[in-house]
């Protein structure tokens, strides 16, 4: 890669035809004519209802179930308990490629004696309609005898607290390691401890777990489900006990997913059910399912000490993690690697030590969710660096400035990213679209703040990463693209069409893609991980340019020119600099088919392999690479009532390349408002386990109303690992928000609030405490 | 969640008033808007055996405005409320809760007799009427008496309704020319919130002097009231910042609010206090 000779700019790519355009993706007119049909809008004859009996205590024992009166109503087809499912368990762990499933992170599928959290399933039903369905929910009888549980990790790490996981409740520890942490601390000129609370976050998708499955005739399960993975079709053929080409997951365009769709949600009961009846039957969350019904983002309590010299460079770093897992183990030991190895930000920290644990509580599991860990490290050392700045009596991005980790530098693991690190570049950008601060007056105060970050995509190098796609052209010319990849709402299988033409030189109206279909479509790995676009997009590279490889052979023989004189652009191929020499895409199509030339071909993209960090030092390769970018916020903090307005919000990000930019630009605004509600509104209040705030009227996103204008810039320095130099936006555009938000109004009210979200609440009793201090 | 319910669609006020007086209307809920009473239903809060829907009443939705007196049918809508030039003109304070409250779709269906009688103390339209000193109208088939909205409410979710009457309107004296009314509402987020604090406020001040104050609080307890020792303090007298702090005070001791999950009870009374000397600051600038 030749970084130096590219301009931080987000120059028009002037070399694609197709790739880095806002084309209207493939999936917009389907979706805004309402012709596309997700997962709930599926039916069949004789379709049966379900639904899901639920603990209503966190932690207690089941001692007595009684379901005969609802199995009594008429209508109510099936009711299964655990008694049905004796002896078998649900994964809750990812395998990836490897097939290796960590102990002890099995999962009971219906509460057989021991309820670890509110909202854990107990029964199936299943009923002719869904009013009858309901009605049995109400006749289901049993008793729950309460059971002391621990619902704070902290409790929950002392000998002698009630236990929910193994035999301390520690689910995952992480430590890394470099130079010599204790020796830089002890010699640093000012050493500056800060601890920040982040708080549990729901993924509040549009549409709720839905699916439906029915038996075909080969004994094959079929799951029509909202999903981002449909490889889950082996973990739940293990888990209902047969093999795994008897279930197949057909997925739909997903209503959103956000990490919430990434594990297992209603597709096991689905499959049980099917089976149990011999019928089709169909399971739909209700929103307050939803809201007990899959895990969470981790609360995460992180501790930071960062040793600096007067002139403002670090000399070294100590930092504790302690994230709640919940009552199952899920991907918890995941997200607390993702969230040590981000630990010390995009800055270059030589002597560093990170020790992170993930305990059990009886509170919601916890799981994956867009930043995966990475984005609870962003909230904690983005706050951590303007604190030490403003120790140091010192501008923020000054401070940041001495100590950015550069392109070709090391990470934590000591990785070196393969790609540009330009998070001056953004920050810079950011800060100066802010401009000059909106003018404060009597009790309305104007802040502003910064956050850099450092974000992996694609997935955990160690799980040995893999993703298939097939491309062919039709004797229409038409081109066909299949591919397992999920879509959950992000464009992910247009992207896969919007590459697959720039190669093969067509346009995007001349695409069809079949996707998410786990018996027919190649499987291309999750939509997860920031991977979709680097992963799948890549495959789909190869896969059109060994199409266009040979059809550009032929092409060279019919105009008798070198194979690289071909030009392929917009349906129309032609010799560079020869206009005349030219002929319709699909005349060439045609000569190949009656020739027997192939015209497909299936193709795997294999992310870099490592093996597992080194368990003491945590050094080697966790992640393929990495993204850069900041957000710059303005509030107005309403010094009266803490009511804290977001004027401006900008966010830089180094994408790599587009490839739908008004896509990369939709991910952004999403991200910010993900964001934005992650810092000053989202709360899930539990009291002993029990969500106190299970729907939209307690749990309260930003609405249009509360969102200011979103302005992104985008940095491509065509540096990433994807599809050309494409590195990946999902969770990096959420990342930054929080950290900036915080640092906004702590600028804006002179004092800190350590714990997310900051609600109006939190602001006036530290502006009490500072007015009592003073 | 199912719940059955016979549901009567009367086609006037008459047939409405008679559907209610069927078993003194003991077994009768009235449906307006549905914004609050279907939500209930869905959640089993509410099991109500027969419904009267009142959406073909259409006496009921109106708008009436003299150089004396506004009446508002009990049906209008709270879009209808923003959709009127006269309301603008007559009830400040009314138009600024009508533009917070929750959402378009909502504010389309949710009607001003709804919101009175869901009785909570966080409704938006009350503290506004009631800084108005609107009175409300009870009808029944056996006739209609007229209440003031500030002794409607008698205890959290209480009134003085009786089963078979309907809310049917409620009006007020138009203010003076030398008047401030205006509203403020204090909501976890901008869009679709449930009010934290809310406060309503009228000044009507002649020749220097303050010759009416209304103080209408929501939120800040079992029903929507009056803080009307902190009225008392400002009445009759020459208005001044020492005066606004301590009708401010008095506002927020007169407020005996709760704990719950969208705020504590402590920063209740902190922004009854602000919000309350806020509003008054700002009204007395206005009317210098
Ligand atoms: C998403 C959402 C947001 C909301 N936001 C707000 C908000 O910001 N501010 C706010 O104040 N409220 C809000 N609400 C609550 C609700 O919209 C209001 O209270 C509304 O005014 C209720 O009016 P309605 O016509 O829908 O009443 P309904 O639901 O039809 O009825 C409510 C109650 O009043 C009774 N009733 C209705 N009409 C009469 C009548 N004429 N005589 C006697 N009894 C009657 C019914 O029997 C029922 O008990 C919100 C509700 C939702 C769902």
């Amino acid at each position: 890669m030749s970084q130096q000779n590219i301009s931080a700019d987000a120059q028009p790519n002037v070399k694609y035809n197709q790739v880095g355009k806002s084309l209207t993706r493939t999936d917009a007119p389907g979706k805004a004519a309402g012709r596309t049909p997700y997962a709930g809008d599926y039916v069949m004859p004789g379709m049966l209802h379900m639904r899901v009996v639920r603990a209503d205590i966190a932690s207690a024992k089941l001692t007595r179930l009684d379901v005969t009166k609802a199995r009594a109503l008429p209508g109510v087809v099936c009711i299964l308990t655990a008694d049905d499912v004796a002896g078998r368990e649900a994964a809750t762990d990812i395998p990836g490629q490897t097939g290796q499933k960590r102990m002890d992170t099995d999962q009971q599928i219906l509460v057989h004696e021991r309820v670890k959290y509110y909202g854990e399933p107990i029964a199936l039903i299943a009923a002719e309609s869904r009013d009858v369905a309901n009605a049995a929910l109400e006749l289901v009888e049993f008793d729950l005898e309460p059971i002391p549980g621990v619902y704070d990790p902290e409790e929950a790490m002392k000998p002698g607290s009630p236990i929910v996981q193994g035999i301390d409740n520690i689910v995952a520890e992480h430590k890394i390691r470099k130079g010599d942490p204790e020796k830089a601390l002890a010699e640093a000129d000012l050493v500056i401890e800060n601890t920040f609370h982040t708080p549990f976050q729901e993924h509040a998708f549009l549409e709720p777990e839905v699916g439906l499955a029915w038996t075909d005739e080969n004994e094959v399960v079929n799951i029509r489900v909202s999903t981002q993975v449909i490889e889950h079709f082996r973990a739940i053929a293990d888990a209902i006990g047969v093999p795994h080409n008897k279930v197949r997951i057909r997925g739909a365009l997903v209503g959103g997913g956000f990490g919430g769709k990434e594990d297992v949600t209603v597709e096991i009961y689905l499959a049980l059910m099917a089976k149990a009846t011999g019928r089709p039957v169909r399971l739909e969350y209700t929103r307050e399912d939803s809201f007990v019904g899959h895990g969470k983002r981790h609360p995460f309590k992180l501790t930071y000490k960062t040793g600096v010299t007067r002139d403002g460079r670090i000399t070294g770093m100590d930092v504790y993690i302690l994230a709640d897992s919940g009552a199952y183990v899920f991907l918890s030991p995941y997200v607390l690697l993702y969230g040590a190895v981000a630990a010390p930000g995009p800055y270059k920290v030589e002597n560093l030590n990170v020790y992170a644990q993930a305990v059990a509580t009886n509170n919601m599991f916890t799981s994956a969710f867009r930043g995966f860990g990475g984005m609870q490290a962003c909230a904690a050392y983005e706050q951590q660096m303007d604190e030490v700045a403003k120790a140091l009596d010192m501008d923020p991005i000054e401070f940041r400035r001495r100590n950015y980790l550069k392109t070709g530098e090391a990470i934590s693991t000591g990785f070196v990213p393969p790609s540009a690190i330009w998070t001056e570049e953004c920050v810079d950008k950011a800060w100066a679209a802010l401009g000059e601060p909106t003018v404060s007056s009597d009790h309305i105060k104007i802040g502003q703040g910064i956050a850099a970050y450092q974000q992996s995509y694609g997935r955990l190098t160690f799980l040995h990463d893999t993703s298939e796609c097939w491309v062919g052209v039709e004797m229409d010319g038409t081109v066909i693209v299949r591919s397992g990849v999920t879509d959950i709402g992000a464009g992910q299988i247009s992207a896969l069409g919007q590459i697959a033409v720039e190669v093969l030189g067509v346009t995007l109206e001349n695409v069809v893609i079949y996707n998410s279909d786990s018996a027919v479509t190649p499987l291309a790995g999750t939509t997860t991980a920031t991977r979709a676009l680097y992963m799948t997009g890549n495959a789909a590279k190869m896969a059109a340019e060994a199409v266009r490889e040979r059809l550009s052979e032929r092409a060279a023989r019919e105009f008798d020119v070198q194979v690289d004189q071909i030009h392929m652009a917009f349906n129309v191929v032609s010799v560079i600099d020869n206009p005349d020499k030219s002929m319709a895409f699909v005349d060439l199509v045609k000569i190949c088919a009656s020739e027997g030339i192939h015209r497909s071909e299936l193709s795997m993209f294999r992310a870099p392999f490592s093996d597992y960090l080194n368990p003491e030092t945590g050094q080697g390769q966790a992640h393929p690479d990495y993204v850069y970018g900041a957000q710059a916020i303005e509030v107005a903090v309403d010094t009266d009532t803490g009511e804290v307005e977001v004027l401006k919000s900008i966010a830089a990000h180094d994408i790599g390349q587009c490839i739908n930019k008004a896509a990369v630009e939709g991910q952004i605004e999403g991200g910010t408002q993900n964001g934005q509600g992650y810092a000053l509104s989202e709360e899930m209040l539990y009291e002993e386990g029990k969500l106190v705030t299970p729907s939209f009227s307690e749990y309260l996103m930003p609405t249009s109303m509360d969102m200011p204008k979103v302005q992104t810039i985008l940095l491509e320095s065509r540096s990433g690992l994807g599809p050309f130099g494409s590195k990946g936006i999902g969770e990096p555009a959420l990342t930054p928000v929080a950290p900036a938000i915080a640092n906004a109004v702590a600028n804006a009210i002179g004092v800190r609030i350590f714990e997310l979200p900051i609600t109006p609440e939190r602001i006036i009793k530290a502006l009490k405490e500072k007015q009592a201090a003073n | 969640m199912p719940v059955e319910y016979e549901l009567d669609i009367p086609q006037s006020l008459d047939e409405a008033l008679n559907a209610l007086a069927s078993d003194n209307g003991s077994s009768v809920t009235p449906l307006a808007g549905g914004t609050n009473l279907i939500i209930d239903i869905r959640s089993r809060r509410e099991r109500p055996a027969r419904v009267v829907g009142l959406d073909y009443v259409s006496e009921l939705r109106a708008i009436d405005c003299t150089s004396e007196r506004v009446t508002i049918g009990s049906r209008t809508t709270v879009t209808d409320l923003l959709d009127s030039a006269e309301i603008a003109k007559a009830a400040p304070s009314l138009v600024d809760a009508a533009r917070v409250f929750a959402g378009h779709m909502v504010r389309n269906a949710a009607t001003v007799g709804g919101n009175i009688a869901c009785g909570s103390p966080a409704a938006d339209l009350v503290p506004p009427l009631m800084s108005l000193d609107a009175e409300v109208t009870l009808s029944s088939k056996s006739g209609s008496r007229t209440v003031a909205l500030a002794d409607y409410f008698t205890g959290y979710k209480q009134d003085v309704r009786n089963a078979d009457e309907l809310i049917t309107q409620v009006a007020w004296d138009r203010l003076p020319e030398h008047s401030v009314n205006t509203f403020r509402k204090l909501g976890r987020r901008k869009g679709d919130a449930i009010t934290v604090t809310g406060v309503a406020l009228t000044v009507v001040v002649e020749d220097g002097v303050c010759q009416r104050a209304r103080i209408a609080l929501g939120s800040v307890g079992p029903t929507v009231f009056r803080a009307r020792q902190a009225e008392a303090l400002l009445e009759g007298k020459v208005l001044s910042n020492e005066l606004f702090d301590a009708a401010a005070r008095k506002a927020a001791s007169e407020s005996s609010p709760i704990d719950d999950v969208r705020a504590s009870a402590e920063y209740r009374l902190h922004t009854i206090e602000t919000l309350t000397r806020r509003l008054l600051t700002q009204a007395w600038a206005r009317l210098a």
